[in-house]
């Protein structure tokens, strides 16, 4: 059956009143999805009628439907209520339907690396201060990095792809080994096997396939700088799921940053002269000080560490 | 799974009337700056309403107002690339952004603001559908309670909530236009 209205104007308020009386039998759902997807400007139209609907009555808490998702961040300051993999015990005992449509969140500290089974069979491993939010559907895995960095094992299931959002950057996957990595001003998408296809919702229509070994980031001006890497260095940068960081060449002032990113305790390169020196090696990321001592060693350098909450490098006064 | 889309649509467009339509105005407000015609403006901000319907993780966002500027703005972009309108080199000159604070306090005055200002548009409305918005708006009650309070069937009340939906948006466009007075004095003398 058709509803003849108007315009689209009308058919849009309609479907507000009709959602706003609450009981909306399943075929009317069906058919109010059909009517969603006859013109790609329904959604945004009845979004916004919606929202302008809804502000009538936001006294506060009032309207939101019963379990209000986070609308901001403090969700992410609270650590997970439980180990991940505790998460994924519970869900399997049973819980499973509860957990399905519902998020979960994640989140690391500081210097804590952590690997999270996923009810689906897939895992991912967290890197420092990240946060995660995963929501199992029916027809779709959706995981939102909402900073941070992360590395998904994606069980396969070409029913349900797995899509990562973080940023302005989409990732999608179905059966594959990817991280996705959100900078100040960017996000970084690497393949470490498989092939994913990454996009930005500005431009759902201009996709990018990615195999093993490439790289992409994307900034938020929506341009792309397309990459291609060697799959060994996609492996180094990587290495934090080993708890290590690999450097092959990268300078003191980026392995700098590299380490102050899981520690307290910062390094501090006081001689701009000596920030762009390269570095080899494989350290081990809670371990500022051993890194310290060994650059001292090589590069000539001079450490203090006269402030507990900073480890000082510059260049040896002669 | 038809129930989830439900859901996430109550969801996102809750997420709207907080986080951005308080500031569609001043988003307006850059338009008109610019030189860009309201009826240009209402076609990009639609548009981009239509970009934010189709993002998963909306919630995810870390400024929702600037990342709904910046959708409507590269809309803006796309469409002066097309030879129409005005030249690229007027863009240009554009410049680029509004400042959003992420001040709590001052994103909470321009949620009142707005929702005093919707409150406001509910006094317009003909009688018999302003009591029925107000029951349901204000006092918070179902369709259905009103529908056995005032002793009518469900439907005459949804059709109400119908019109009043039709006439609160309708209300809450031409008040975005500030520029718009003489139109709205036209369409009151005109019947």
């Amino acid at each position: 059956m058709s509803m003849a209205f108007e315009n689209s104007d009308d058919a849009v308020a309609y479907w507000v009143a009709r959602i706003d009386a609450g009981d909306l039998t399943p075929e009317e759902t069906a058919r109010w999805q059909m009517w969603l997807d006859e013109d790609p400007s329904h959604r945004g139209k009845l979004l916004r009628t919606q929202a302008i609907w809804m502000s009538l009555s936001q006294t506060e808490d009032q309207a939101a439907p019963e379990d209000e998702a986070p609308v901001r961040a403090p969700l992410w300051q609270r650590r997970s209520f439980l180990g991940g993999a505790a998460a994924a015990g519970l869900a399997a005992v049973g819980g499973a339907y509860f957990l399905l449509d519902r998020d979960q969140t994640f989140s690391t500290r500081k210097g804590e690396v952590r690997r999270v089974p996923l009810i689906d069979g897939s895992a991912m491993t967290m890197n420092s201060d990240t946060g995660v939010s995963v929501r199992m559907e029916r027809n779709r895995r959706m995981v939102s990095l909402a900073r941070g960095e992360a590395w998904f094992e994606v069980a396969k299931d070409p029913a349900r792809p797995f899509v990562v959002n973080a940023g302005n950057m989409v990732t999608r996957a179905v059966g594959t080994a990817f991280s996705v990595r959100r900078h100040e001003n960017a996000v970084e998408v690497m393949v470490t096997e498989g092939v994913v296809e990454t996009w930005s919702p500005d431009r759902a229509d201009q996709r990018l396939r990615l195999k093993a070994g490439q790289r992409v980031v994307a900034t938020d001006s929506a341009i792309i700088h397309y990459r291609p890497s060697q799959s060994e260095q996609v492996e180094r940068a990587l290495a934090w799921r080993t708890g290590e960081i690999d450097l092959a060449g990268n300078t003191l002032a980026d392995a700098a940053e590299e380490f102050n990113r899981y520690n307290t305790r910062q390094l501090l390169i006081a001689d701009p002269e000596i920030s762009g020196e390269q570095i080899a090696g494989v350290f081990r990321m809670n371990d500022p000080m051993g890194f310290a001592e060994a650059v001292k060693a090589s590069l000539d350098l001079k450490v203090d560490i006269s402030d507990p909450t900073v480890i000082r490098l510059e260049r040896k006064t002669r | 799974m038809a129930n989830t889309e439900l859901e996430r649509h109550l969801r996102m467009s809750l997420w709207v009337a907080k986080e951005i339509l308080p500031h569609e105005s001043r988003i307006r407000g850059w338009f008109r700056r610019n030189r860009i015609s309201p009826e240009d403006t209402d076609e990009l901000l639609q548009e981009a309403y239509c970009r934010l319907a189709t993002i998963d993780a909306f919630e995810a966002i870390a400024s929702p107002p600037a990342y709904f500027f910046s959708i409507a703005r590269n809309l803006l972009a796309k469409k002066l690339r097309r030879p129409q309108v005005v030249s690229i080199e007027s863009f240009s000159e554009i410049d680029s952004t509004i400042q959003f604070d992420n001040d709590d306090m001052e994103d909470a005055a321009h949620l009142r603001h707005a929702s005093a200002k919707l409150r406001g548009l509910i006094a317009g409305l003909p009688d018999r559908c302003r009591r029925i918005v107000e029951l349901r708006k204000i006092e918070g009650w179902s369709q259905k309670e009103i529908a056995s309070h005032l002793g009518i069937t469900e439907k005459a009340v949804e059709k109400q909530v119908w019109l009043g939906v039709r006439a609160i948006r309708e209300a809450w466009e031409r008040k975005a236009r500030p520029g718009n007075m003489a139109a709205e004095r036209l369409e009151r003398v005109v019947p």
